[in-house]
């Protein structure tokens, strides 16, 4: 057994700089993650030519798949670094950064547009005041378990990476925060605020813009049934499109 | 206000309901070849019988505006996809650079068959479409395996529509009934493709 392991990670001085490849060796322990072997690398950043280069950066917080930061394609792949086991991908371990998003450094992107897309689709809910729990509105028991499941998202952006309509030659907002529209139209208060959302979604860049792919669902680290949700908001849009047309 | 949405339904409108009828009369009347000569030109004769303004009106509206709509918005369209199969090689994935692919193919093709077919052909030269005519225009196998091709894009780009068609309109929701339509689409495919093939064939046979 190979008490190395070999990482192939694509590597960019800074936002406009070319990118390159620089190979790693790591040395090899049961459990091993991406995280951690990145950790390694940062202690000892020597490639397998034995030349010291400044430590490869990238994002990572959690370290248990709940926070989405360490989002980056290993082995062509959109997923989280810190539950990719070493174990169960194919090495060499090639890593590069998800470049659906503005490259910053080496591995770490700038995701703020996702932030902006939420801002666009009001992902949030208005309050003005709060209740004693017992007196506030209930969340829709039929409905909560899908409510939970689309707040498991992370925006982590590994849909974005994997959607062939978002990118610079488009200006789709993705399927993670489209599908947050659905969330937020669920809530007891949040739904006052449905039919701004399925406008928002209306507008250029919204739904409208989903091709239909599917790589979304198929790439999701959380199992969000996130075409299930496009295809309900498809009928919600088109039902709002008839609400403004006959001002019901 | 949402300029966007409302051109985006039209073209989805647009390819399933008018663009699907034309592909259906054009398989429907062309399928009449396997009945020997006799039998397309009269299919062909009795759509002269439509009188002239009516015809006219019916090119104009039922296929010109809505396939020069849906080809010149479905450039616009295919232009904001970054096409990446191999990256993401699941099937849905391929199915919609197949769809991106085949609209490419069919620019190209029907300039080339509405310009030859119907402007030079029937248009300028004022030669009445016939079997012989056809028979005659296959005769260069390029052209065989262009027009083949051409309707096998047009056929699976139809079909595909139809699985996109009811996900974009919500009416297949979950993975299960979308999977139905597709399988159910995808049969359709290769029945009209194999129809085609079978029509294209008796241009040899007769």
């Amino acid at each position: 057994m190979a008490d190395k392991v070999r990482f192939i990670i694509e590597r960019q001085d800074g936002p406009n700089d070319k990118p390159y490849t620089q190979e790693f060796d790591v040395d090899y322990r049961p459990g091993l993650n991406v995280v951690a072997a990145l950790m390694e690398i940062q202690k000892n950043p020597v490639t397998v030519d034995g030349k010291r280069v400044p430590p490869v950066t990238w994002e990572c917080n959690c370290l248990e798949k709940v926070c989405g930061a360490c989002m980056m394609v290993i082995n062509g792949r959109a997923r989280q670094a810190c539950c990719a086991l070493v174990d169960e991908i194919q090495q060499p371990i090639h890593l590069a950064p998800a470049r659906t998003f503005p490259v910053i450094r080496d591995l770490l992107i700038d995701r703020s547009v996702m932030f902006e897309s939420l801002k666009k689709i009001q992902g949030w809910v208005e309050l003005d005041g709060s209740w004693e729990v017992k007196d506030a509105p209930i969340q829709n028991p039929y409905t909560a378990q899908t409510a939970y499941e689309i707040s498991h998202c992370m925006t982590c952006g590994c849909c974005l990476e994997a959607c062939p309509n978002v990118g610079p030659q488009s200006d789709f907002i993705g399927p993670a925060p489209t599908v947050q529209a659905y969330l937020f139209n669920l809530h007891p208060l949040g739904k006052f605020d449905a039919p701004k959302r399925l406008n928002a979604l209306m507008e250029k860049g919204g739904i409208t813009s989903c091709g239909n792919s599917q790589n979304c669902v198929e790439v999701c680290p959380k199992s969000i049934k996130l075409t299930t949700y496009l295809a309900q908001l498809n009928r919600d849009v088109n039902l709002q499109a008839l609400k403004n047309i006959f001002n019901f | 206000m949402h300029t966007t949405f409302y051109l985006r339904r039209l073209h989805s409108l647009c390819g399933l309901l008018v663009l699907g009828m034309v592909l259906f009369e054009h398989i429907f009347t062309n399928s009449m070849a396997m009945l020997g000569p006799e039998g397309l030109n009269t299919a062909l004769e009795m759509m002269e019988l439509i009188p002239k303004p009516i015809f006219l009106g019916l090119e104009l509206g039922g296929i010109a505006v809505p396939l020069l709509f849906h080809g010149l918005y479905g450039i616009y369209i295919a232009l904001q996809a970054n096409n990446n199969p191999r990256r993401f090689g699941y099937l849905r994935n391929w199915n919609f650079t197949l769809q991106r692919w085949t609209a490419w193919f069919l620019v190209v093709f029907l300039i080339w068959h509405v310009g030859y077919l119907r402007f030079y052909v029937k248009g300028v030269t004022g030669t009445p479409i016939s079997f012989e005519l056809l028979q005659n225009f296959f005769q260069n196998p390029i052209v065989v395996v262009l027009y083949i091709l051409g309707m096998w894009a047009a056929i699976f780009h139809f079909c595909n529509g139809i699985t996109t068609f009811c996900m974009t309109w919500g009416i297949t929701k979950g993975p299960r009934s979308q999977n139905v339509i597709s399988v159910i689409s995808m049969c359709l495919c290769a029945a009209l493709c194999l129809v085609t093939v079978a029509f294209m064939a008796s241009y040899f046979i007769y």
